[in-house]
């Protein structure tokens, strides 16, 4: 039998196309089952090294925190230093061994993981050291950060073409966030307003559009990509 | 003690320990499917006189401080199922314990070989050998060595185990500069599966038709290949920004300089053009190639590449750099001249001629290459009994190469049978 669009000869009992998978169409009694050519056998997926690795290396952050702890409550009979050293090394833990526990990452999913612990972390340091700043100040401004980057990267990782279009928008919000990020400096600071902000918004705002014209400009954006491919 | 006996790596085979990563290796495969199921007993009495008489292949990858050499196995790696797909990964793990595996499937014998042993041209004559030696122990066949057929109780023979490259090399090198080329791209694998579809075509039809072009089977091949890659291009790519598409064909150079070597003795040339002055018709590219093939192929060009490659070997000051720096610098080289500079390999092992004796007991000779590290299809031919196998292998799920490659074959007046190791 032949594929109708290819025209190459299939082997019998083939469902589909191997090229260009259209389905073969056959009446029931002359169908059957296609011969495989090879075994059933797949090889193992050899994860216990790298599960022993990263074991290896949690063993040894434990270890550090562990001995940042001891020292600490021996020098001052308190967590002290130690408690930034501890949750540093959690931190440090959760953004370079923890994605690594898993074969398939999705990039979007560490990325928040990753900023919703940078949160946490200043969380604590605006307890211990009394500060009043974590809701009026970290906390927006991570959750932007937050919002900016998963969003960019389920942009790049889910929607096909438009490359330059989504790098353009990424900058002009950046520089919009500026302005927040700076009214929640004067909420929580007092500073004062549009100090640096606008010029953060001039420069992101250019990149943004050079980058939006680009996406427009055919020729632009092929000269570009020439010179500019990965 | 028992004194361990080990090799140098020839000059080819430098550099794939080198850029080796923990995914990707270069690893290539040779199979026979027989008319009978394999008789593993049979299989493993071969296997045994192999070793002795060819003891490059039964070796372990071992690291010295300056350079990587290959240590002689005490005993074979045990012969093994095969896999779901060919060529699974060989491990650094793998290739400290054996650069060689024997594998068999129901009427299958099959090996796969750590490139830094031996090229196609090399393993081709063993898996010859280790046929006849098979069919000796099953059928009680004899054969008188003749030819590529050695004399299995013979001691190896010093040319067989020369780095062919020295013996070669010409009094000038020629240089490696050249444009990169256009390279394919597509969703990824993960799960590690080597996709392959087999177009099996008849070796007269084939040969008919390269004639008809004035070509050679592998040159034809080649310029159906860039052809269709020339049209993926241009689907993907906007004309201005079209680069040359080039085809990697691994040149066997005992077919040029006269040397029974069993290391590697193989150059690539990457003959191609450039789409971005205009269309191109089957009928030019494939004079392109020819010409092309034919001024590489010169035995003056050949000797000065060889020169090229071997000469950074004498340099003292290179070869006393610790083997950990060279790696870095051979693995950044490759990467920006070696795997630039292709589309896609194609890899022709041309007619395996088996003893008569021997042939009959064969159905099928198949030759497969690996993906590159950085492309994602290759493409590997061999012809055994009017069939020439064209073993089409890739790492991501689009077969839009595989489609256009094919079925212009079918319109050129060649059939073609389609086979596929995926399970639908």
């Amino acid at each position: 039998m032949y594929c109708v669009k290819c025209g190459v000869r299939l082997q019998e009992g083939t469902k589909a196309c191997p090229l260009c998978h259209t389905p073969v169409l056959l009446p029931e009694e002359l169908q059957s089952d296609r011969e495989l050519t090879y075994s059933d056998l797949f090889p193992k997926e050899k994860t216990h090294v790298r599960y022993l690795s990263l074991a290896f290396v949690t063993a040894i952050m434990i270890a550090v925190a562990l001995v940042c702890f001891i020292m600490c409550i021996n020098m001052y009979g308190e967590i002290a230093w130690s408690g930034y050293a501890m949750l540093g090394i959690a931190l440090g833990w959760i953004w370079l061994v923890f994605p690594f526990w898993f074969p398939h990452r999705n990039p979007v999913i560490f990325a928040g993981v990753d900023l919703v612990a940078l949160g946490g972390y200043l969380l604590y340091i605006n307890g211990v050291t009394g500060g009043h700043w974590f809701l009026s100040f970290a906390f927006p401004v991570v959750g932007i950060v937050t919002l900016l980057i998963c969003t960019v990267i389920a942009l790049y990782r889910y929607v096909r073409g438009g490359r330059a279009f989504i790098t353009g928008g990424f900058f002009i919000a950046v520089g919009a966030s500026c302005i927040l990020v700076e009214f929640f400096q004067h909420v929580t600071f007092g500073s004062e307003m549009f100090v640096w902000s606008l010029y953060a918004v001039t420069v992101f705002t250019a990149i943004g559009l050079f980058f939006i014209i680009a996406g427009i400009i055919r020729p632009l954006r092929e000269f570009l990509h020439r010179k500019f491919f990965v | 003690m028992k004194k361990k006996q080990w090799f140098r790596l020839d000059t080819a085979a430098l550099i794939f320990p080198a850029i080796k990563r923990y995914n990707w290796n270069n690893v290539f495969r040779l199979s026979a499917t027989l008319n009978e199921s394999v008789d593993l007993e049979a299989l493993e009495r071969a296997v045994m006189d192999m070793s002795r008489r060819f003891p490059t292949f039964f070796v372990r990858l071992r690291t010295g401080f300056f350079w990587y050499y290959l240590e002689r196995l005490d005993q074979p790696a045990p012969i093994r199922r095969d896999y779901a797909y060919p060529l699974t990964h060989m491990s650094t793990r793998e290739l400290r314990r054996s650069c060689m595996r024997l594998l068999w499937h129901e009427n299958r014998i099959a090996m796969e070989l750590f490139h830094s042993v031996s090229d196609g041209g090399g393993a081709s004559v063993f898996f010859k050998n280790l046929l006849v030696r098979y069919v000796y122990h099953k059928y009680g066949v004899e054969v008188a060595p003749e030819g590529e057929i050695v004399d299995i109780h013979a001691s190896p023979q010093p040319e067989e185990l020369e780095d062919g490259f020295y013996r070669f090399a010409g009094p000038k090198a020629v240089g490696r500069g050249e444009e990169d080329a256009y390279r394919l791209t597509g969703t990824r694998d993960e799960s590690g599966f080597n996709h392959l579809i087999t177009g099996v075509v008849p070796t007269e039809t084939l040969l008919e038709k390269a004639h008809e072009y004035k070509a050679t089977a592998t040159s034809f091949l080649a310029g159906v290949m860039a052809e269709s890659i020339m049209k993926l291009e241009k689907r993907r790519l906007p004309g201005s920004a079209l680069q040359p598409v080039k085809i990697t064909i691994a040149a066997n150079l005992r077919r040029i300089f006269p040397t029974r070597t069993m290391r590697n003795f193989v150059l690539a040339v990457n003959p191609g053009f450039d789409p971005a002055y205009g269309d191109y018709p089957l009928e030019d590219i494939i004079r392109i190639i020819t010409h092309q093939l034919a001024i590489e192929l010169m035995p003056q060009t050949m000797s000065g590449r060889i020169e090229e490659n071997v000469a950074p070997q004498r340099n003292p000051v290179i070869r006393v750099v610790p083997r950990v720096i060279k790696d870095v610098i051979m693995s950044m080289v490759y990467s920006s001249t070696g795997e630039r500079k292709g589309s896609i390999n194609i890899s022709n092992l041309g007619q395996i001629a088996l003893p008569e004796k021997v042939a009959g007991y064969v159905r099928r000779f198949e030759f497969i290459i690996g993906e590159q590290y950085s492309y994602p299809n290759n493409c590997s031919v061999a012809s055994f009994g009017g069939n020439t196998y064209i073993n089409m292998i890739r790492n991501i799920h689009e077969t839009d190469l595989e489609r256009l490659f094919f079925s212009r074959l079918v319109e050129l007046g060649i059939p073609v049978d389609i086979e596929t190791n995926e399970r639908q």
